[in-house]
């Protein structure tokens, strides 16, 4: 047990002499959380509009006035003909039109239904969809005020409306943040201990110390034991880190238990130390390492839906996803910040992350050998 | 012929890589208290030979044994009887003088207090009490050396193993190395030595003289160069070279 000991007190030794191990290790993590939290969004908002006003009537200022009032449309003028918005949407100046048609105002007081044109910008087209998501419920909001005013003077409303009441579970606000950061832990969870437990082995091994450490009595299982739990040590430093900022400074909301986010944590560490393990029993160099580790991490990532939705993917690419560890732990901690959920629902992912944890963990330590070539 | 008075035992031993044969069916047989030294060009098969005796590497063939052991089957207890020190001088360049010892003493299982005692004696040996606290990447060639076989011998092995220990040292350093490594000859280690400085070779109880992975002349240095009548072992070096690979010289000397 003491040599694990002095195995762990060496490797915070040389992990806190070197500058560029802290930035990487405690800087470059929140920046990551900072740049993806904020860039990786799925909200729309600051959509620039331009109307095309031709009835000039208090009706048209008004709906004009309602696109405006959220932060979610920004007008950027108002235009004379539908080719000059054309212009502007050719020049990126404007991403949304809306065209008012004359006699807008009197048919609306008629409880006639007038219509209204919307042009969206499609060359973007989950932000198009968006934004026509959010024209359509301004419009509807405005068309039912406009038939209860009607109502209520004495005529009667154009027809019968069925009124849809929404209401989203577990992120009321569709806030994407709150999905996005447990996205961000796992990737880090996956990043940090693979970089160290392989660039860790492949660094001894080009500097000579490996086979130096071969030749002495340390077992096999005490050497990886005192690469794993620092890395293990780390990677909880760096997941506490990242949530107590994420909570404090995102109002990231954690609904489910600490615990269980630990336990799992432990088990999807043993499948990225393990990975790292393994990558190091391949390769020779620390170039080479990162190349491997490179590759295995732009896969699970591509495939965990992290920002890829697995559901978009082809089917073939869906049924390759559940080779994927990371694919569980993404849906886990998503399902432990914002839903909450227990082990009760979650006890069959444990099954299958504990599986991947072991066998990955144990090829890696079976395949690394106190011998060289 | 295998009796428990050799520190190093071999019988046809040989290592191949693919087609490549490094080591091929060397017989040894090291006394106790012995300085061995290994002689031959770069790809002789020295390193080769080394880590196989250390357990580093299995033989493809023949046998070895070390103190009595068996480098097959009892590799992890030779470990505890062998000190091991590369051309490398393989310290962690990121710690102090000090962190160095304290983890190679933890690491051979030595107790905290003899981690503390052996570090104060093997500072004072070295004569490295200044430097205790320097990164040993700012160490001289020379003292760095010298803490790489320290920290090799902490658990106090009856056998080293000393792979090229004296490369890129300069010659005051290495006069003072050879002079440590015998007064450890005389408290009765064994030492197994590579090198291809010639004149180190006369340090040596006795030599073997390695080329193309095959042991081609064994004797005192005193013996070797009676037999091939030459007043070096440099003489006696190239002379045997020159038998064993004429084709090897003769390319050199249309270069030249």
């Amino acid at each position: 047990m003491q040599c694990i000991f002095y195995m762990i007190r060496k490797e915070f030794l040389q992990v806190f002499r070197d500058p560029h191990m802290i930035a990487l290790l405690f800087v470059v993590p929140l920046v990551q959380l900072f740049l993806l939290a904020y860039t990786i969004t799925t909200d729309v908002k600051h959509l620039t509009l331009g109307v095309v006003d031709y009835d000039r009537s208090v009706s048209s200022r008004e709906v004009g006035r309602l696109f405006t009032n959220s932060d979610r449309f920004e007008l950027v003028g108002y235009a004379e003909s539908p080719r000059q918005v054309g212009d502007l949407m050719r020049a990126w100046q404007t991403q949304m039109a809306l065209l008012i048609p004359a006699g807008f105002h009197r048919d609306l007081q008629r409880g006639l239904r007038p219509q209204l044109q919307i042009v969206v910008d499609g060359v973007d087209g989950n932000t198009a969809g968006v934004a026509l998501g959010y024209a359509q419920q301004i419009l509807t909001e405005y068309a039912q005020d406009i038939a209860l005013q009607l109502q209520r003077l004495g005529t009667p409303p154009a027809t019968h409306q069925l009124r849809l009441l929404e209401r989203m579970w577990f992120n009321l606000d569709l806030d994407s943040k709150q999905f996005m950061v447990p996205g961000i832990v796992v990737v880090l969870l996956t990043i940090i201990p693979m970089m160290f437990a392989s660039m860790g082995l492949v660094r001894e091994r080009e500097l000579g110390t490996l086979e130096q450490l071969m030749v002495t009595p340390l077992k096999r299982h005490q050497l990886l034991l005192g690469k794993i739990i620092p890395a293990l040590i780390l990677a909880y430093v760096e997941m506490i880190l990242v949530m107590l900022v994420a909570v404090l400074s995102f109002g990231i909301k954690m609904n489910g238990s600490y615990l269980l986010l630990a336990f799992f944590s432990l088990l999807y560490l043993f499948t990225t130390i393990g990975l790292g393990i393994f990558i190091s029993t391949w390769t020779q160099s620390q170039q080479q390492a990162m190349f491997f580790s490179w590759f295995v991490m732009v896969f699970m990532i591509l495939m965990g839906g992290f920002f890829i939705p697995i559901e978009n993917m082809p089917v073939l690419l869906r049924k390759l996803t559940y080779l994927n560890p990371m694919r569980y732990f993404m849906y886990i901690l998503r399902d432990i910040f914002l839903k909450g959920s227990g082990l009760r629902y979650l006890w069959r992912d444990a099954l299958i992350l504990g599986l991947f944890g072991f066998s990955i963990l144990g090829l890696g330590v079976a395949k690394f050998q106190k011998r060289v070539g | 012929m295998n009796s428990p008075n050799l520190a190093v035992w071999t019988r046809e031993l040989t290592r191949r890589f693919g087609p490549f044969t490094a080591v091929d069916r060397v017989n040894l047989a090291v006394k106790k208290g012995e300085i061995f030294g290994f002689l031959g060009p770069n790809g002789a098969g020295k390193t080769t030979l080394i880590r196989m005796l250390c357990g580093l590497l299995l033989p493809s063939e023949g046998e070895a044994r070390v103190n009595g052991l068996d480098v097959y089957r009892q590799s992890e207890a030779i470990k505890q009887q062998i000190g091991y020190m590369s051309q490398r001088f393989s310290l962690y360049e990121d710690l102090t003088v000090e962190e160095n010892i304290e983890f190679y003493g933890g690491i051979y299982g030595l107790s905290r207090e003899k981690i503390t005692a052996k570090r104060e004696t093997l500072l004072q040996q070295l004569d490295l009490q200044r430097y205790r606290r320097l990164l040993t990447r700012n160490l001289p060639l020379g003292f760095k050396q010298r803490l790489a076989l320290g920290c090799a011998m902490l658990h106090e092995p009856p056998i080293l193993f000393l792979d090229e220990p004296t490369s890129g040292v300069d010659p005051r350093a290495r006069r003072s190395f050879w002079e440590y490594i015998q007064e450890l000859a005389r408290q009765g280690k064994t030492v197994f030595v590579t090198t291809h400085f010639m004149d180190e070779a006369e340090y040596c109880n006795r030599v073997a003289i390695m080329n193309l992975g095959r042991v081609i002349a064994l004797d005192s240095p005193l013996k070797l160069k009676e037999s091939y009548r030459k007043s070096t072992m440099q003489g006696v070096f190239v002379e045997i070279l020159h038998r064993t690979t004429p084709d090897l010289f003769a390319s050199q000397e249309d270069r030249s």
